[in-house]
């Protein structure tokens, strides 16, 4: 906010002369300070107070309308940017975030140094923060809030944690001002009571977030996206801006990532590329393959095609420090060995093809041609989007459904309305008027009599008489009258529904 | 003697280049000079060359075509007007069918991918499954893809061509757009040529137009036969096989006017109809005979007053 406010200058040494801001929700009907700076809370504001009673506190007071969805897009966003640090990341409320660090914090050469280079590197993007590394969840939270503590060793838990006002064990509103009012103020207070009488009286959720802050109880946290099975990672000294040179990358890594699918004997099917620009903005980009892949070059050029496809949205800015590739999705891949016929394995062109084709237009580009058990024609026959790549290659046994003589070998989605004349109410046209152009019919095949599904549409709808038709050219069309004549409706329409060959 | 021999190849193996260019049979002088190499070597090139070539089994066309339908290349199919889309659609999807019962023999299960651009799809309608496998066509092995603007199309055309396992690659196109000209064509046709696969350019409603193919065909409708009964007479006003009228608009050979099939999508394989009966059943084709004298080697007919293209503006 300090950025829009002021533009440029909220990096430079001190305040510049502008009046506190805080922002002000409506709560319980009325406005009040939902937050506000530190100069604000140096006035003495108070978080809950009346926005009148602020302003005659501090007229010069600079109240902004609280904006709850902002506020989660921009903690998404610094999510999005902690995935630097570990790719577990969870959100906590509206204010805070989860980093489970397990495993991570010697790249970063020690936990202290971890929770270093987090501060300063968001102090560096204008935003104030604290950090607090700890066993467990529960700690880290009332310390970051309520104490100063940068790294917590174990065993070191309770005594940083008594002398913490009750309120950083993450309890309602109400339960704490009961606490407060027997005098139990701080946590040290609770930790040596005994726990029947306090959990009788203020609930068990007391002593479980008890328990969680001391780490005897176990928080599963839920990181917001799931975890990589694989991924490689590149951090770089100097940030990248060229297109060629972020591919260049992507196959370095690709074939790290190689490496380890090869030993679990996997191939991914969908990849992510994860790029995080210098200021902070993360971009994901993700690539369907469309069976499963293991090969550097293939995977390299899936994110060829998607580059170009997102071109226009990818802003490299002043370029991407961090580029990351991760599996997110695999399955299994039996190493195929070659011949001795040296006839290379046909589906592997094909599924480059389906690739790329995909990674450029999207995953319903590629269809393939389906046949349905329906009476209608329209139902009879579609296309869907093309998963499967062995099943267009390989002798799969057929499965021979009945399928309908005479249909034509195109049809129109939407039958397009016709001016027909017929000779008898009942009988094929003689002639019709389609597209503006009138069409005499020399020949006539029908009717073929096609009844609605009444168990998908319901009842009501009107039989449709199909007629084939060749006009006196030679074309040949199908044409259908909706309705029977007489029985469901007394003036039917027509409908050019397809062409034949 | 050494030297003359020496320059005798260079020559010859100039003229196949120019041949090759030209889309052209090779001269005869080259010929006779590559029958003289060992046997082994002649007989899997003429092998080869017969490999390249599909016979469609109607003798006027297979003339016409100097053999058949070219099997890497490209050939060009238009219709001119919409309304005949359904007409050209089905003689594009005979030789699908064909192209792709032949890869059936020598033991590929080969699919056929249909590139299609949006608007024209949407103008003369979707391919509809049903109807295709009732064609022929091995609607397992059937892939279709409709794209929005030409130049996707052509995009996707190309990516197609380097994919070896296809049976044939349709691209329908709608109209003569700027950025199919002569030099796309030919970057197609090139890219057909080396991928060894049959590229059919569907054109849909399109004027003739100067273009890298082998052979342009135009397509109408034309009469269909009536239905044969079991005792062998016709069944009066009944429609049978599909029927077509091919105009060759382009060729190496001389162009013989016009050439009437029908497709029996039960034998698979087009058959031809006596033209006299065909010209009887709709009096207009009679005079569709063209009144100029067929060309050889180039388009048949002169081109209209601003139709001239692939040619750079003088001012």
């Amino acid at each position: 906010m300090a950025r829009i406010r002021w533009g440029t200058s909220w990096l430079t040494q001190g305040r510049p002369d502008h009046p506190p801001v805080v922002f002000a929700a409506k709560i319980d009907n009325a406005m009040r300070l939902v937050a506000l700076d530190t100069f604000a809370e140096r006035l003495g504001l108070k978080r809950g107070q009346g926005a009148a009673d602020a302003r005659a506190m501090c007229p010069s007071l600079d109240v902004i309308i609280d904006d709850p969805a902002a506020d989660r897009a921009f903690l998404e966003g610094l999510a999005d940017w902690c995935d630097r640090y570990t790719p577990l990341v969870a959100l906590d409320g509206k204010d805070g975030l989860f980093l489970d660090i397990t495993g991570c914090a010697h790249l970063f050469g020690g936990e202290k140094a971890l929770v270093d280079d987090v501060l300063s590197r968001l102090f560096l993007l204008g935003i104030e923060a604290r950090a607090v590394i700890s066993s467990s969840a529960g700690l880290s939270w009332a310390v970051a809030r309520y104490g100063s503590a940068a790294v917590i060793a174990p065993e070191d838990a309770e005594r940083v944690l008594a002398p913490l006002p009750v309120a950083a064990l993450r309890l309602p509103v109400e339960t704490v001002a009961l606490l407060e009012r027997v005098g139990l103020k701080e946590i040290g207070d609770l930790l040596q009571a005994p726990r029947a009488p306090l959990a009788r009286r203020f609930g068990s959720l007391l002593l479980l977030r008890l328990d969680q802050a001391r780490g005897h109880a176990d928080e599963p946290l839920s990181p917001r996206l799931p975890v990589p099975s694989f991924s490689a990672e590149r951090r770089l000294a100097e940030p990248l801006q060229d297109e060629e040179h972020i591919l260049e990358l992507a196959r370095h890594l690709s074939g790290d990532v190689r490496l380890s699918l090869e030993r679990h004997g996997e191939g991914g099917r969908l990849f992510e590329l994860l790029l995080i620009r210098v200021d902070g903005r993360v971009f994901r980009i993700q690539a369907h393959a469309a069976v499963p892949l293991n090969d550097a070059d293939r995977i390299a050029a899936l994110f060829r095609e998607r580059l170009q496809a997102v071109h226009n949205d990818l802003d490299a800015g002043y370029g991407f420090e961090i580029i990351r590739l991760s599996v997110l999705r695999s399955e299994r891949l039996d190493p195929a060995q070659e011949d001795f016929s040296g006839v290379p394995d046909e589906s592997q062109p094909l599924a480059a093809f389906a690739d790329k084709l995909c990674a450029r237009f999207g995953p319903d580009c590629l269809t393939f041609a389906t046949l349905a058990e329906s009476h209608l024609p329209e139902r009879a026959g579609g296309f869907a989007p093309l998963t499967d790549v062995a099943t267009v290659i390989g002798s799969r046994p057929v499965d021979e459904k009945a399928c309908p003589e005479n249909r034509p070998l195109r049809i129109f989605t939407h039958p397009e309305l016709v001016e027909a004349t017929a000779e008898v109410p009942d009988g094929a046209p003689r002639s019709f008027n389609w597209r503006k152009t009138q069409y005499r019919i020399a020949r006539a095949e029908g009717p073929e009599r096609i009844a609605a599904e009444w168990w998908i549409d319901g009842e009501g709808h009107p039989t449709r008489d199909y007629f084939r038709v060749e006009d006196q050219e030679g074309r040949r069309f199908w044409l259908f009258r909706e309705g029977l004549y007489g029985r469901e409706t007394s003036s039917p329409r027509w409908f050019m529904h397809g062409v034949f060959a | 003697m050494a030297e003359k021999a020496v320059q005798r190849e260079t020559v010859l193996s100039l003229r196949e280049t120019i041949a090759q260019i030209e889309n052209r049979r090779l001269p005869g002088v080259v010929r006779a000079a590559k029958a003289a190499d060992p046997a082994g070597f002649r007989r899997q090139r003429e092998e080869a060359s017969r490999n390249k070539i599909l016979p469609l089994g109607v003798p006027p066309l297979d003339d016409v075509l100097e053999g058949g339908l070219p099997l890497a290349g490209m050939t060009e199919i238009r219709n001119a007007e919409t309304r005949d889309a359904g007409a050209a659609a089905g003689f594009v999807t005979a030789l699908a069918v064909l192209c792709q019962r032949r890869k059936k023999e020598k033991g590929h299960l080969a699919p056929v991918l249909w590139i299609s651009q949006g608007l024209a799809s949407r103008e003369a309608g979707f391919p509809y499954a049903p109807g295709l496998k009732s064609y022929g066509l091995d609607i397992e092995r059937f892939l279709f893809v409709s794209i929005r603007t030409v130049k996707d199309a052509l995009w996707v055309a190309e990516t197609a061509l380097s994919v070896p396992v296809f049976a044939a690659v349709i691209l329908e196109i709608r109209g003569n757009p700027a950025c199919l000209a002569l030099s796309e064509s030919r970057r197609l046709h090139v890219r057909a040529r080396a991928g060894c696969l049959p590229l059919l350019l569907f054109r849909q409603a399109g004027e003739e137009e100067a273009s890298s193919a082998f052979f342009r065909l135009q397509i109408k409708p034309a009469s269909a036969g009536e239905r044969p009964l079991p005792d062998g007479s016709m069944l009066c006003g009944s429609i049978g096989h599909p029927a077509f009228h091919v105009l060759v608009e382009k060729s190496r050979a001389y162009a013989s006017a016009d050439i009437f099939l029908e497709w029996n999508a039960h034998d698979r394989r087009f058959y031809p109809i006596d033209q006299s009966v065909a010209s009887q059943a709709d009096g207009q084709s009679a005079n569709s005979v063209d009144p100029f004298s067929a060309s050889v080697g180039r388009s048949n007919g002169a081109d209209s007053l601003g139709n001239l293209l692939a040619y750079a503006r003088a001012s």
